[in-house]
């Protein structure tokens, strides 16, 4: 066992796994039918949108319940300017004008919001960020003219530039000479943006910003006495994963071509809170569960005709994740090489674990309260 | 109407939504207070609260007549409700009890989804009557102005209710005990409290408030899983405002929010039904940029 531990802790096994990754990744929708391409390009969708909230609550440490607004107002601002300009002459451009303005605008947002939620310690932006949902869908459908309302926004079928047959073409449609089909050659457009942004939140993480969130997330009070402001980094961290929500909700369009108002909604921001944290707070191969787990689930329960029960099922996932699997899918590997160890007699149980020290607290307090009588 | 007479009657209205939102906001603050922990679960809890109190009403009054089958209901919601909470807390919230209280917030979360998705499973996601003593659209007249009887209802049973707590915290031993532990759990048992049992009573005492609120919506606006996730948000901000460790606060705060709220929808053309619910956000950021502990909360200093 420790011999595989070994193996896998090297740094170049490590990436020689990560380049297998990528070649399985590159191949497979050569060989997959459309629905697993979709369902793997959505998959990359939310887990950037997993990511940026998982820098916000696992690296920073501050709960966020408002991510999905950011992917609601980034796919939006993709879909507005390629409706306006697709067909005219600026009509591939429209397409990176979207891409753009899915980046600022939300990140100005976050920004703001962040400015005024920041001050306030602990739950504060929890309770702030709630807003953001439930604010964003009257708003989406009060400018109606922007954001199509309750009906939403398509792309899928817009005025040709070029014009076709039917006078009509989808953006995001595979060039004529690439020899690919439409949902590959949107897979292989949402796997290059998704990585792209992986790539950068890996050596965010692990450089100088991801430390410094890291003391912000453990100690406040420790990171100011050492000149890291806790207000200026959680903004920032705020602000990132308003931008990855942006970049989340351009993707969403590339890979379904359609928004509308219910993308933002609250339930759904619930549901990316549970994914991270069900995925692995504080993680990067666990946003990628995270994503999973935010779109296989409803898939899953709708295939076996039991929608009813998506709720109950994430539900009981989160808070039975939470009481045996503190650190979430991605830590099972690690919890599992631990309860080995266990098994083996040896005394390297650490007391840092968090499953650890919250059994150990549990049993503190149950015979405080029972061991005295008023 | 004349404008006098308008504006008499939105701020009656608002002062009946406002305590639904200060019933909640009072209940988050008694969970705060005892535990430190924000209940994002509190508005599902008071909606499963509600569905209890429909269905056992619907069976009570075949039986025993609609008058008192409606009294059973209630009763039988606020019990039921009281149940739920001490339960939760024991068996679920006590795990995180002392953590880290993001993991315990996040742990409300996962309830909030699982009561609402259990909600949804057992009564369906469609609007549900709740029976009562009166219809909701039933008004008596002041001069100009057309009075709900279903707001009068509504802010009286919760200033009385908000009486009640009172008492109980200030009059009473359990009172003390309670207060005890939510400033000092350790010091508290110490003392010879059953810190535990506190706890769970703190939380039941939460959700029979929550249930309350819970069926006077229901009443108004019928039942449906996700009915309180709007209140939820409003009784939040007004929790913001008005301070998390001060009760009187929470209160004046969301009767302040829903009155301000329904004065700038009819007002402001912009603003309108829809977009109210960004009143009180609006508030928040002026509220949070001048007076960051909120407008009678207490500056707590951290050392390191």
């Amino acid at each position: 066992m420790s011999a595989v531990t070994a193996f896998l802790a090297n740094r170049w096994v490590r990436l020689g796994v990560f380049g297998v990754v990528l070649v399985v990744l590159g191949v497979l929708p050569l060989i997959a039918d459309p629905f697993t391409n979709q369902t793997i390009a959505r998959i990359a969708v939310f887990a950037v949108a997993v990511l940026g909230l998982n820098i916000v609550m696992g690296y920073t440490g501050q709960v966020s319940l408002g991510q999905i607004f950011f992917v609601g107002v980034g796919a939006y601002c993709a879909a507005i300017p390629i409706r306006a300009w697709w067909g005219t002459d600026v009509y591939t451009w429209s397409i990176v004008i979207g891409l753009v303005l899915a980046i600022v605008v939300p990140g100005v947002i976050g920004l703001l919001v962040a400015l005024a939620a920041a001050r306030l310690r602990g739950l504060a932006i929890a309770m702030i960020t709630i807003a953001l949902p439930i604010i964003g869908v009257p708003l989406a459908k009060r400018f109606s003219d922007l954001t199509g309302g309750n009906e939403g926004l398509s792309v899928r079928r817009l005025p040709y530039g070029e014009g076709d047959a039917a006078g009509v073409g989808n953006p995001f449609a595979a060039p004529a000479g690439s020899g690919l089909a439409n949902d590959q050659w949107q897979y292989y457009l949402v796997l290059l943006i998704a990585i792209i942004v992986f790539v950068l939140a890996y050596f965010l993480v692990r450089g100088r910003y991801g430390r410094a969130f890291a003391i912000v997330r453990e100690n406040e009070a420790v990171a100011a006495s050492m000149g890291i402001s806790p207000y200026r980094y959680k903004v920032l961290s705020f602000t990132i994963a308003a931008v990855f929500g942006g970049i989340a909700g351009f993707l969403y369009i590339v890979a379904l071509q359609y928004t509308s108002s219910e993308t933002l909604s609250f339930g759904h921001s619930i549901e990316l809170v549970i994914a991270t944290i069900v995925g692995g707070a504080g993680s990067i191969v666990g946003s990628i569960l995270g994503g999973a787990f935010y779109v296989l689930i409803p898939q899953i329960t709708n295939a076996l005709q039991l929608s009813d029960y998506t709720l109950v099922a994430q539900g009981v996932i989160i808070l039975l994740v939470l009481f045996l699997l503190p650190g979430g899918l991605a830590s099972l590997p690690r919890t599992i090489r631990r309860l080995a160890r266990r098994r083996r007699g040896a005394h390297s149980v650490d007391a840092g674990d968090p499953a650890g020290s919250a059994s150990v607290t549990t049993q503190h307090q149950v015979p405080t309260s029972k061991e005295r009588n008023t | 109407m004349n404008q006098g007479a308008l504006f008499v009657q939105l701020v009656v209205d608002g002062l009946a939504t406002g305590s639904i939102y200060a019933a909640l906001a009072l209940a988050i603050v008694l969970v705060n207070q005892a535990t430190g922990l924000i209940n994002f679960a509190q508005g599902g809890m008071a909606v499963l609260g509600a569905y209890l109190g429909m269905t056992f009403g619907n069976l009570a009054i075949p039986a025993v007549g609609p008058v008192a089958g409606i009294t059973i209901g209630i009763v039988a919601s606020v019990i039921a409700s009281f149940v739920i909470g001490a339960l939760v807390e024991r068996f679920l919230m006590r795990r995180f009890q002392g953590g880290d209280p993001d993991t315990a917030v996040v742990a409300t979360i996962g309830l909030l989804t699982l009561i609402t998705g259990l909600c949804g499973l057992i009564w369906t996601y469609n609007y549900l009557p709740y029976p009562f003593y009166f219809s909701a659209g039933l008004s008596f007249r002041i001069g100009d102005i057309a009075i709900d009887v279903w707001s009068l209802t509504t802010f009286i049973t919760i200033l009385v209710l908000m009486g009640l707590l009172q008492a109980l915290f200030r009059g009473t031993k359990l009172g003390l005990g309670l207060r005890a532990v939510a400033d000092n759990p350790r010091s508290a048992a110490l003392s010879g409290l059953r810190v535990g049992t506190l706890l769970m009573i703190g939380w039941g005492l939460a959700a029979a408030l929550g249930s309350v609120a819970g069926v006077l919506v229901a009443v108004k606006s019928q039942l449906i899983p996700g009915m309180f996730d709007a209140a939820l948000v409003y009784a939040l901000a007004a929790v913001i405002i008005g301070g998390l460790d001060s009760p009187v606060g929470a209160v004046v705060a969301a009767l302040g929010i829903a009155v301000l709220e329904n004065l700038a929808g009819t007002y402001l053309d912009w603003v309108g039904h829809d977009l109210k619910i960004a009143v009180p956000f609006v508030l928040i950021f002026i509220v949070l940029i001048l007076r960051p502990q909120g407008l009678f909360g207490r500056k707590s200093v951290v050392r390191v």
